[in-house]
């Protein structure tokens, strides 16, 4: 019997038994932890829907093995209420009113979090649009997710 | 996802030996993995081993007074926020740039993109434009190879059995530009995308170009035609109409022959004077 695989989700420790060597983290958060604010979009890379942060780095789980991130801190939309960035940006989410369906919402939201994390308040909003270039809004709110941009506070808390 | 068995050896010995005793076909390398899961789930890879690169000691950034040495496991994201990269190689950074998204750009390596060797790589015209060279490790010990020979056509490299990518050598900062064309910034394919460098230690121009099955080309003719530094406007236009004129350029799906001969010639153009009016003091 092979060692768990030591992780830590959303601020606890949770060891994973029995995790197959081709499993991917997007389907061990959702089916393994239940934490379903992981959305699959397009499994390919291509939507930023499944986008999770990794000892704070944003990343793709549906192109990452769960044994590839061995012994991380991973961070998930249910996280964020948690986290200091997590919470201005669901804030200025809210204030925005920054979604349609939501189905994008969990990823565009850790996306820009782990931006912040990268760049610090200070990046300009031009900036931060460009680089959630990889996340895709099918209803195409990009608007009101760009009005959200503003409403961040250019200070940490 | 079809199973296989995924092993991470913690030296650079293991590793190799991982790859010694395996069939050909019978294990897959996996350094980011951006490429190689979607490859995987598709069944277009069946491995029985994958073969991890995570726990290599590769993931570098050196400079050794003007050469830059840039480690396979690197993440691109890295590559890109360095800033001693985009001041001294300003095309490689808008060619990382041009790779996925920021969280793709995360995970995604040097190594893995050259491995993969796909004919619409953004990294490869401009390792050529660079004159980059593959430094390799196997089974007999280690090579350098020039980029131009590691690339032998498209998704074939010079990589031999047993063989893994350790890094690439980039031997002379140059000022440097990369211009692409798609439907989307973001996760997306160039449709042609073009890279311009000059080196000053050869008074030489360098000009490549991809997205345009089956694979990446210097254009030595192009080179030719610049003579100098600064070239005159008319003779950036004639080396980039003549390019747009004879090079092999095949319709796909993503873009016809008529659009690909017109945007190489408005990117040649526009990279060569990019470069050509980077201010000469600037690194």
């Amino acid at each position: 019997m092979p060692a768990p695989l030591p992780l830590t989700v959303n601020g606890r420790s949770r060891p994973l038994e029995g995790v197959p060597d081709s499993e991917r983290l997007l389907d061990t958060l959702r089916w393994r932890f239940g934490l379903k604010g992981t959305k699959e979009g397009c499994r390919s890379g291509d939507c930023g829907a499944c986008t999770v942060l990794v000892d704070g780095v944003s990343t793709l789980s549906c192109l990452t093995l769960t044994h590839e991130v061995e012994g991380s801190a991973l961070t998930t939309i249910e996280g964020m209420g948690e986290d200091p960035d997590g919470r201005v940006v669901q804030d200025a989410f809210e204030r925005a009113g920054a979604l349609q369906c939501g189905y994008c919402t969990p990823g565009f939201v850790v996306a820009l979090v782990g931006l912040l994390k990268e760049r610090g308040r200070a990046a300009s909003i031009d900036d931060l649009l460009g680089d959630l270039g990889g996340n895709l809004c099918r209803c195409t709110g990009y608007l009101s997710i760009a009005r959200a941009l503003s409403l961040l506070p250019k200070e940490p808390p | 996802m079809p199973p296989f068995a995924l092993v991470a050896p913690a030296s650079v010995d293991a590793a190799l030996a991982e790859l010694r005793t395996a069939a050909p076909g019978e294990v897959a390398v996996l350094a980011g993995g951006t490429d190689l899961l979607f490859a995987l789930d598709a069944g277009k890879n069946t491995p029985r081993r994958v073969v991890s690169l995570r726990r290599l000691p590769w993931r570098t950034l050196d400079w050794n007074g003007a050469v830059l040495t840039v480690g396979s496991t690197l993440p691109l994201r890295a590559l890109e926020q360095d800033a001693e990269v985009a001041q001294r190689h300003p095309g490689l950074r808008e060619a990382t740039r041009a790779v996925g998204s920021v969280q793709l750009r995360h995970r995604a390596t040097l190594g893995g993109n050259l491995g993969r060797a796909a004919p619409a790589s953004d990294l490869i015209p401009v390792l050529l434009a660079l004159d980059a060279e593959v430094d390799l490790v196997g089974p007999t010990g280690a090579r350098w190879v020039p980029i131009d020979q590691f690339l032998v056509g498209s998704n074939r490299t010079a990589l031999g059995a047993g063989e893994l990518i350790r890094s690439v050598r980039f031997p002379e900062p140059r000022p440097s530009a990369y211009l692409w064309q798609r439907v989307r910034p973001a996760n997306d394919i160039s449709q042609v995308a073009v890279a311009a460098a000059y080196s000053p230690s050869t008074d030489r121009w360098r000009l490549a170009v991809g997205g345009i099955p089956p694979r990446a080309l210097r254009l030595p003719e192009a080179e030719e035609m610049l003579r100098s530094r600064a070239p005159a406007d008319s003779q950036i236009r004639g080396a980039a109409e003549w390019t747009a004129r004879h090079l092999v350029i095949a319709t796909d799906r993503r873009a016809s022959e008529e659009y690909r001969r017109h945007l190489v010639a408005t990117l040649l153009e526009r990279a060569v004077q990019r470069v050509a009016t980077t201010r000469p003091g600037a690194r």
